[in-house]
């Protein structure tokens, strides 16, 4: 029996991940292998990391469980290569492929491995494929991952997304040819940049038994937003609404009583914004 | 500072996971502010088990306990009896739960609780579907909602079956004290926060509790979306202390249903037969708490 070929996939909720996995598995059984997707069964969030996979073989697959040691990993966001371990366990001949407009060279990795960049956000957009500030880069990927690896076909990924699909389809197949012709690969042992060790605050020792005694703001939900609330502090009643109505405590207050943003626990929901009396909450793009 | 109308302490920390615009974590958040520090909060498995991690961290300043879906009333009543045991009597005991959890699975183990007489309060916070393992039909989902397993598709139209009455069920038992709240009258929900834990015996919640990524509408209008079905009279907001009932909002004339359901891509298969429908069961719905509340 030959390798299991393992792929696994990081993304965003909302942005596709899963369906990629999906997606990639359908291809490789229209061009006759054995293929397997599932995701990570974690916090399935909006905007919270989403982990998923695929293996393909030529034969049928017994193992079910998450994949360690991958041969690929496709990052749909760079920002998660600040904040998760996305190339854990990955083989030193394997690939990393990064949705990012920046050139692979300067990808913060621990090591050297292949490595590709496909600015698919800008094809997405192009495509109208979701909104500019949340696009839906996941055809747009697949299709520079068959670029640059050859794991199945091109004809059998368009196939794959004109069937499964559920809308948009000639947008998202779209995509992903323009993927599979922006994808940029990098050899392994070309120039990399080792990730800056920051500091993390307190460490998380875990407790002796199964209780949980550290406090969650030790973890920061900035990155789950794509809107940032600006108060426009000169016309602030100081009513409290944006404090009262926050369901991420991200609101308190100066010494004068005026609102002021926990911008590290802020996810962007806009409630604050809607629920303002005199309206002077702007909710603005993340730089 | 302009005087606040809540209290100002938070025990429920930010950080935690829920999704953006959430309606159970500002419930919580809210609950918590009635009953304060001197709290134990037991949580089945629900979107609120999610929330509240990951290990190690949690996102509650009071003690969480962890427990099996169908366990609340059980825990609770455990709780209690562990705390008379160990001679503590300043401690409020609340069993945080979902719709699933409570009104299907739990439905057992809440009404054993209120059977027992446990002192303890139970709130359920109605998002009106499993939502934490995304989005399938509960007792508690309205008629006509789409959910993964209510398609829309081949001739289905969203849940075939009413919305379980759980107030119903729950005051059947007698419960010293039941009321419904909703994050978006945050004033009225702590007042009953506040009210119920000074009494003793068994106390019920029934929270309204929008869901952004399941009732399909953008994260910011969770409190426009409570307000409306508070001013339709799908959820209305009252109170009942020693089986009497007491409506505590009342906006005048009843905005039409239709204003609520607009608002919800879950609902957005609706034809105007559907909501006449719905409009004929909530109006006499209305009037009857009226009545309720009249004592006619």
């Amino acid at each position: 029996m030959g390798a299991t070929l393992e792929i696994r996939f990081h993304g965003r909720g909302g942005q596709g991940a899963v369906v990629a996995s999906e997606l990639l598995a359908q291809a490789a059984f229209l061009d006759g292998k054995m293929p397997q997707s599932f995701p990570f069964f974690g916090v399935e969030r909006r905007g919270a990391p989403v982990t998923a996979y695929t293996r393909i073989d030529d034969h049928p697959i017994g193992i079910r469980t998450s994949i360690t040691t991958p041969d690929i990993v496709v990052v749909l966001e760079s920002s998660l290569l600040r904040t998760q371990p996305v190339t854990d366990g990955l083989r030193e001949d394997g690939l990393l492929l990064v949705n990012t407009r920046n050139p692979a060279e300067e990808l913060m990795i621990p090591v050297p491995v292949r490595r590709a960049v496909v600015d698919a956000n800008q094809i997405a957009v192009a495509h109208g494929l979701g909104s500019p500030t949340m696009p839906i880069v996941n055809t747009a990927v697949l299709g520079a991952l068959v670029g640059a690896s050859g794991v199945v076909s091109l004809k059998a990924l368009d196939q794959a997304i004109d069937e499964f699909v559920p809308a948009r389809r000639a947008e998202n197949r779209a995509a992903a040819e323009d993927g599979y012709h922006a994808v940029h690969v990098v050899e392994a042992n070309t120039p990399f940049t080792p990730p800056v060790p920051q500091a993390v605050g307190p460490t998380l020792s875990l407790p002796e038994g199964p209780v949980a005694t550290l406090s969650s703001e030790l973890i920061h939900t900035s990155a789950w937003r794509t809107l940032r609330p600006v108060i426009h502090l000169e016309k602030c009643t100081r009513c409290n609404f944006c404090w009262k109505f926050c369901p991420d405590d991200a609101f308190t207050f100066d010494e004068k009583g005026y609102p002021v943003v926990r911008a590290e626990y802020c996810k962007g929901c806009g409630i604050c914004a809607v629920e303002c009396p005199p309206r002077v909450i702007e909710m603005v793009e993340e730089a | 500072m302009a005087k606040l109308t809540i209290p100002a302490p938070e025990l429920m920390r930010a950080g935690h996971s829920a999704c953006p615009g959430c309606a159970p974590a500002l419930a919580m958040r809210l609950m918590l502010k009635g009953l304060g520090p001197r709290t134990v909060v037991s949580v089945p498995a629900c979107c609120w088990t999610v929330i509240d991690t990951p290990y190690p961290t949690t996102a509650l300043g009071v003690a969480m306990l962890d427990n099996p879906i169908e366990s609340t009333g059980a825990s609770i009543s455990g709780l209690r009896a562990a705390a008379d045991a160990l001679g503590i009597q300043d401690l409020n005991i609340l069993g945080f739960a979902g719709d699933g959890g409570t009104a299907d699975i739990g439905l057992q183990a809440l009404s054993g609780m209120l059977e027992r007489r446990t002192d303890a309060i139970y709130a359920m916070y109605d998002n009106e579907a499993y939502m934490n393992t995304g989005v399938q039909r509960s007792g508690s989902t309205p008629l006509g909602a789409w959910t993964t397993t209510t398609p829309v598709e081949d001739g289905a139209r969203g849940k075939a079956e009413p919305k379980k009455d759980i107030m119903g069920i729950v005051l059947a038992h007698r419960p010293v004290y039941a009321a419904t709240v909703n994050p978006s009258f945050p004033e009225d929900f702590v007042r009953k926060v506040e009210k119920a834990r000074v009494l003793r015996g068994p106390r019920f919640f029934h929270i309204f509790a929008p869901c952004p990524p399941g009732w399909r509408y953008a994260s910011d209008r969770t409190i426009e979306i409570g307000k409306r079905a508070t001013d339709c009279g799908i959820f209305p907001l009252y109170e009942v202390e020693e089986g009497r009932y007491h409506v505590t909002r009342k906006g005048g004339a009843l905005r039409p249903v239709s204003e609520y359901f607009q608002a919800q891509g879950r609902f957005s298969h609706l034809g105007p037969e559907d909501v006449a429908r719905v409009q004929a069961q909530v109006t006499a719905d209305w009037e009857r708490l009226l009545r309720l509340e009249n004592g006619t």
